[in-house]
């Protein structure tokens, strides 16, 4: 009867150390490793937009085409802006002839100083300075009139993909106003939101392994950067520009999540990367790593 | 560490639903427990079950993460 006593009781008391090194294991599995499901590939998007105004007469890309920076990529009417160059052209010659004539007045005046009284001569030299101020504004309006037309051809800003573009020509398209998206391919990386609680186990250059969401194979990289802030949510400005605390306080909260910057070191082959996808973010130990932060090595 | 699990289009989180089979586990194991008299040896024998789910779910979410890529990957 005793015997079976102490096998009852050293048996339970096992069970209940194993499930208590098991609660914390699990614990630290899910709750505590520097991992989530909750993270972006991202890049950054040029909004290309036209510096002027006009119809557009010729595309010369479509959509989800690749394109290197400075390559051509729609033409806008150009025939107001050539006549404008034009025009620039004509003034300019014009004020310089007239300053030609104010010189040629002026050396003459000059000349016969003897025979011409100084408020003639004093006119002619005012006219040259005033001439001279003209030819020069003819010539910046002359500059402008060509930077117009030149940027009549829209170019590509930087290497990248083209999206969501769907211009034609006969479309107008207004100066200052967004044509089409351009997704910058060189700065493709992941961005993982990480719950706060996690973000003490994170270091800049720690490796990570990325999977996009349903795709075998990882993505490797390493963390790049940290975000500096995010938006308090129970704090406005009001209207007379006082702070505005949000009163509830939940017994529940939930942690916030804190966007970490993923730089990408190796992409597996015949993965696609696209601005958008979902993928989740595990940050791999370091060496030296306190072991509290970490989940065991298994 | 692999996050998820596609069930027919729907992601869920892999921690659960590894929970789910330790669960399942679990009650073909006290079955079995149950018909070899196990209980006798124990004070509490739902501590047994509490046990062994840990286990199961320790257990699994460490073989399917070690396992599951190699199958994908084949």
């Amino acid at each position: 009867m005793n015997r079976e006593h102490l096998v009852k009781a050293f048996s339970t008391f096992l069970l209940l150390i194993i499930a208590a090194v098991l609660i914390v294991a699990l614990w630290i599995r899910y709750q505590i490793q520097p991992t989530t499901r909750d993270g972006k590939v991202a890049a950054d998007i040029v909004q290309v937009t036209p510096d002027v105004s006009g119809w557009i007469t010729s595309v010369n890309v479509h959509d989800n085409e690749t394109v290197k920076k400075g390559q051509p990529l729609l033409t806008i009417d150009q025939s107001r802006y050539q006549l404008a160059l034009a025009q620039a052209h004509a003034a300019l010659d014009s004020q310089r002839i007239a300053l030609a004539q104010a010189n040629r007045d002026d050396r003459r005046n000059h000349a016969l100083s003897t025979l011409v009284d100084t408020e003639t001569i004093e006119k002619g030299e005012e006219k040259v300075g005033l001439l001279q101020s003209a030819v020069a504004n003819a010539q910046a309006a002359l500059s402008l009139a060509q930077l117009n037309l030149a940027r009549t051809v829209l170019r590509a800003p930087v290497d990248g993909v083209i999206s969501n573009m769907t211009l034609q020509p006969g479309d107008y398209l207004t100066s200052g106003k967004e044509a089409f998206a351009l997704v910058d391919t060189a700065s493709l990386r992941i961005e993982g939101y990480f719950v706060e609680t996690k973000i003490p186990a994170i270091n800049i250059g720690d490796k990570a392994d990325v999977r996009l969401m349903g795709v075998a194979g990882v993505i490797h990289g390493h963390v790049e950067s940290i975000a500096a802030g995010i938006v308090d949510r129970e704090r406005d400005k009001s209207a007379n520009m006082l702070d505005n605390i949000q009163p509830e306080y939940t017994y529940v909260r939930l942690a916030q999540r804190i966007p970490v910057r993923i730089a990408i070191d190796q992409v597996p082959k015949g993965i696609r990367l696209i601005a958008g996808q979902t993928a989740s973010v595990e940050i791999l130990p370091h060496p030296g790593e306190a072991a509290e932060q970490r989940s065991w090595p298994w | 560490m692999i996050e998820q699990l596609n069930i027919f289009g729907g992601f869920v989180s892999l921690g659960l639903a590894v929970a789910i089979i330790a669960g399942i586990l679990t009650l073909v194991a006290h079955v079995v427990l149950q018909r070899l008299r196990i209980d006798r040896f124990f004070w509490r024998p739902i501590l047994l079950d509490l046990t062994l789910f840990l286990s199961f779910w320790w257990g699994l979410s460490i073989m399917v993460n070690r396992f599951l890529p190699l199958l994908i990957a084949r």
